[in-house]
Parts: C-alpha cells; sequence; structure tokens
C-alpha cells in the first residue's frame, strides 16, 4: 500500500501559519435547531432524574397520581372564584417543595406559559370594549362613541373591574392546570404514566405507541446531533442558506429512510418475542397504607375545595 | 511543542451526565496514539472534544498552542486553519456521510478548500485509488456496505489532507479484510508522518498499531498514560478498567481459568 499513497498525503497542505481573525462566523439556524434537540433530552434526564427522588409525590402509587391531576384539573375548571385557586396555586406549590423539586426550573415554565396562554390572550377581553363594567383603568379617550355591526365602541376605553378579574380567573387557572400537570410530570417516570393510564381504560395498543415513540424521540435526536457534528468536523467556512436547507432536506430524507427501516427492525423484533394483534402489560402491584392514605386526603381536601 | 494537550478537561452531557472528569494529556505531532476504555468511559468524547467538535464544561484544550474554543471556531480563520489540521472519522460512517455520491463526498473537503475543479477531481481520483473505491464513486451512500462505507467516511476526511487522523472504533463493525485493509492505511499514513489518534476498547488493534496508549476508567478518568507494550503487559489494570475479564473454558479434558485477551500469555494448568 505503502507504493499507492498519493503524493499529496505525503506533503503537508496545512503548514500554513494560524491566521487569527478573518471575520466572524455567525450562529445559524441549523445550531439553534440541534441546540433545541439537545434540550429535549436534557428535560426527558431532568425529568427522569427528579421522578426518582425520595420525596413526598414521588413515592405516591401513579394510578392516585392521574386521578388527583383529573380530579383537580375539574375542580380548576369549575372554580368561579379567585381565592380558592390562591389555595389551590399554594396547595400544589406545597407538594413542589415537599417532593423536592427545583422550584426555579418548575414555576418559570408554569408562570411563562401562564403569563402567555392565560394572561397575554386574554388580556384584551378585560377591555370595556369585550366586557362592559366599570373602567379601573382607563387606557385612551376617544372624540366620540362608535357602532361597528354589533359592537359598541365607547368614548373612553379602559380595562374593567369584571374584566380583569375575568382575566385574572383565567390566568390562575393555566396556572394551576400547568403546575399540576408539572408535577405529576417531574415526579412521575414517564413507563409509570403511561402504564397508570391503563385505569382510564387507554387501549394497551395506544399506550405502546406512545411508549415507543417516547423511546425514539430520544435515539433520533442523538442521531441528528451526531450528523450536525459529523457535518461540523469538515466544515471550514460559513455555511451559506441555502447549503444549510440542502443538508437539511437530505438529512430528513435520511432519517426517513432510518426510521423506516428501524421500524420494520422493531416490528420483527417484536414479532420475534412472541407479538401478536394483542398486547399485555405487566400490571401495578396492589396499593400500599401510604397510597390509600394520600388518596383520602386529596380527595377529602378536593371535596372542601368543590364545597367552599 | 504539543499538537494536542487537555488541561483538566472535564465534560458532562446535558450538564448532569459526567462523560469526562479532570483530563489532562498530551499528544505529539506524528504519534500513533490510542484511547482505550470500556464502553461508556468517555472515549468518542475525549475525541469530540479534540476534534473541536464539542467542549469542555471544565479545563482547557489546545492545538498547537492555540487555545480551542467555540469563541474561537467562529473566527473564519481559526476554523479554517484548525479544520484543515485535524479529520475526525465517526464510528457511524452513516451519520458522515450526507453529499448525494460518493464522489461528492470525496469532492465536498477540496472544494471547501477553494480548490480548483481539476485539482479537486485529481485529489478525489488518487484518494478513491488508495481507497479501492473507485468503481463506487457514482453510488449513493445508502448503497454501500458497512465496510465501503467507511472507506468513503476515510476518504472523505483524507481528500482535505489533514496532518492528525482522529478515529473512533475504526474497526468497530468491519469484517476482517476491511480491518487488516484499514489497519495497513494506518500504518502508512502514520509513515507518510500524519498523526493517528484513534479510540477502541479492542486490545488486539491496539497492540498491533499504537505506541501510546491512554487508559480511561468506568469512572472516565484517565487511569494511566505510558508505552503501548507496558499497557497490554499489566493486567491488573486491564482487568480494574473493565477491558480485559476472567472466564471459565474447556480445552478437551482440562478445564481452567484465566484472563480473556489472546496476545497475554497463559498457560493451561494441569
Amino acid at each position: 500500500m505503502g507504493n499507492n499513497i498519493p503524493s499529496f498525503l505525503l506533503g503537508s497542505s496545512s503548514q500554513q501559519p494560524l491566521q487569527r481573525g478573518g471575520g466572524k462566523i455567525g450562529f445559524p439556524f441549523l445550531e439553534k435547531g440541534v441546540d433545541h434537540l439537545a434540550s429535549i433530552v436534557k428535560q426527558g434526564y431532568i425529568q427522569w432524574e427528579y421522578s426518582f427522588r425520595n420525596g413526598f409525590f414521588q413515592r405516591v402509587d401513579a394510578r392516585v397520581k392521574i386521578l388527583f391531576l383529573l380530579f383537580f384539573l375539574l375542580i380548576v375548571s369549575v372554580k368561579k372564584e379567585v381565592i380558592p385557586e390562591v389555595g389551590i396555586f399554594l396547595f400544589v406549590l406545597m407538594l413542589t417543595v415537599l417532593s423536592r423539586l427545583n422550584l426555579l426550573r418548575v414555576y418559570k415554565k408554569v408562570l411563562l406559559f401562564g403569563f402567555l396562554f392565560g394572561f397575554l390572550i386574554a388580556l384584551p377581553s378585560a377591555l370595556n370594549v369585550v366586557t362592559e363594567g366599570e373602567i379601573l383603568l382607563p387606557i385612551g379617550r376617544l372624540s366620540k362613541s362608535y357602532r361597528v355591526w354589533i359592537y359598541h365602541i365607547p368614548q373612553e376605553i379602559g380595562f374593567t373591574k369584571p374584566g380583569i378579574y375575568g382575566v385574572a380567573m383565567l390566568t390562575m387557572r393555566v396556572i394551576n392546570s400547568l403546575s399540576l400537570s408539572f408535577l405529576v410530570l417531574y415526579t412521575t417516570p414517564f413507563h409509570e404514566i403511561i402504564r397508570a393510564l391503563k385505569i382510564l381504560k387507554v387501549p394497551n395498543s395506544f399506550l405502546l405507541i406512545i411508549s415507543l415513540c417516547y423511546k425514539y424521540i430520544f435515539i433520533l435526536v442523538k442521531t441528528i446531533e451526531e450528523m450536525h457534528l459529523a457535518k461540523k468536523s469538515r466544515l471550514m467556512r460559513e455555511l451559506r442558506p441555502a447549503e444549510a436547507r440542502e443538508w437539511v432536506v437530505s438529512r430528513m430524507a435520511f432519517i426517513y429512510r432510518k426510521t423506516r427501516l428501524r421500524c420494520e427492525e422493531v416490528f420483527k423484533a417484536m414479532t420475534a418475542r412472541g407479538f401478536s394483534d394483542s398486547l399485555r402489560f405487566y400490571g401495578f402491584p396492589a396499593m400500599g397504607k401510604y397510597d390509600w392514605a394520600v388518596t383520602s386526603l386529596f380527595f377529602c381536601l378536593g371535596i372542601f375545595l368543590l364545597w367552599i | 511543542m504539543d499538537l494536542i494537550r487537555l488541561e483538566n478537561v472535564s465534560y458532562r452531557y446535558y450538564d448532569h451526565i459526567p462523560a469526562l472528569c479532570e483530563i489532562n494529556l498530551a499528544i505529539d505531532k506524528g504519534e500513533n496514539f490510542a484511547i482505550v476504555g470500556a464502553n461508556g468511559s468517555g472515549k468518542s468524547t475525549l475525541l469530540q472534544i479534540m476534534a473541536g467538535l464539542i467542549y469542555p464544561t471544565e479545563g482547557r484544550f489546545f492545538f498547537q498552542g492555540a487555545e480551542v474554543t467555540e469563541k474561537a471556531l467562529r473566527e473564519k480563520g481559526f476554523l479554517r486553519w484548525f479544520r484543515q489540521w485535524v479529520g475526525y472519522v465517526f464510528q457511524d460512517s452513516d451519520v458522515q456521510l450526507f453529499c448525494p455520491t460518493v464522489l461528492d463526498e470525496i469532492l465536498y473537503g477540496p472544494l471547501q478548500l477553494e480548490m480548483g475543479d481539476e485539482e479537486a477531481l485529481d485529489r478525489a481520483s488518487q484518494v478513491m485509488e488508495l481507497l479501492q473505491i473507485e468503481h463506487l464513486k457514482d453510488r449513493p451512500s445508502y448503497m454501500l456496505s458497512e465496510g465501503e462505507k467507511k472507506r468513503v467516511a476515510i476518504g472523505s476526511v483524507l481528500s482535505i489532507n489533514p496532518e492528525i487522523l482522529l478515529l473512533d472504533e475504526p474497526t468497530n463493525g468491519l469484517d476482517p479484510r476491511t480491518q487488516v485493509f484499514l489497519v495497513e492505511l494506518l500504518f502508512t499514513l502514520h509513515q507518510a508522518g500524519k498523526t493517528i489518534v484513534f479510540a477502541t476498547h479492542d486490545l488486539e488493534l491496539v497492540g498491533e498499531m499504537a505506541t501510546r496508549v491512554a487508559v480511561l476508567s468506568e469512572e472516565h478518568r484517565l487511569v494511566r498514560i505510558d508505552r503501548t507494550e507496558n499497557i497490554l503487559s499489566d493486567p491488573d489494570l486491564l482487568l480494574q478498567v473493565n477491558l480485559i475479564h476472567e472466564h471459565v473454558h474447556r480445552h478437551g479434558p482440562i478445564v481452567h481459568r484465566h484472563l480473556h485477551f489472546h496476545p497475554l500469555p497463559h498457560q493451561h494448568e494441569e
């Protein structure tokens, strides 16, 4: 082989001295996209780590947690006063602390989504154009009032008392629903959540598909990260947007092909282990005293919140 | 001056999962260097840091005395200089091949170096001839066998003519003939003056190729750097880092127990 080695490989083409500068390479959309994908894996890992901590809620049976989530989501939706909603918020906050979750991590998301999907979306409805009532916060004055189709635009525009109350209610409901969901998600391993859905009579085939999807998302994300690194290892200049798009399209085709092959392989592996058209899952063990005590506590508290 | 120097390098995946702990390492120009360790010990992560693909969570990485950081690799001049010096061959060739055909793969590097079409084609032909893949030049990568993909992946890096080649598990999953071909190729490249650094848990490959070896433990730490013969003649160390194991087997009527690593001499007990 020694004789076949090309002459250019025997010489050194890369002995130019390092020349710093030449401009900066931007942070292209590809890098941002791969960073976001990496954060999916990171979130999955964090969730898995939290769910195995020795906290109050982690010790509770997953079935109890699913029923608790549904029951309290119902209570959050039917309550019409802000005070009970604040009470539920404080109760979930207490459970989050007892479960040894990172308050900042959980509530950063809860408050962000609460602000976006609760407060910001509902805010226009607090104007007297939509909700009539006593104006608490005037924001402008027109020369006269208008009537457009079925809408009446008053001369003085501002946020009304019932409007603000409605926005506060909706925001609290969104925040409470999210904090309840995050509490259950962060304190329960994903596979147990899936199995616990059986008590809601979700078909086994559906549960199997969700489990497989969840698992293969991580595998595909890892593949995408590696492909990105492979590209990076041979990149000596800034990638033009058109080149980046071409690469993304070619890689999408590759991922599609790989996914299809993987799908066939998984099916063969399942068949080889006795898979037929019916599926059976390993059942849950009987609930212990702790689980029954927590169930009773949550049930009584829920009834009390419904009653007040 | 060291070609590669790592000072107290640690790396954690997703800020949580430890992959490397306080690695101090230096590699000279022209070395044939192996990084060995059990699965999950951090070999690939270490190679990827050396290739400037990921950056240490803690510690510093220097290439020819220049610190390699994310910020430095965003400088056009530094990026071009570094990538021309360092070539990286991935364990999974599938992720490395992204061009429509084999020829496009080999041409990708030279064209990026702004080489003329004729010169780039000439270089690609020489690389394909060396790797015996001329007959595959119009094929897409998904129509190649694993061995062929590995040859194309190596060719795609060789066409840039890097001075240092980093290879992650180069012989993994290859048939014996391709393995022999690859070992011979790496030998030839080393003799031509290239620096070869490869990660593996195949001790036979280490014995055949490397002159110096770094051993990583399952706790992601560097436990020893030494000459290959010293590492391979230390079964306690290899046992400790899970690179060899004890097993029982039968030779005719004799059942005996020994460390499972063929280059290590062992005697049958009567």
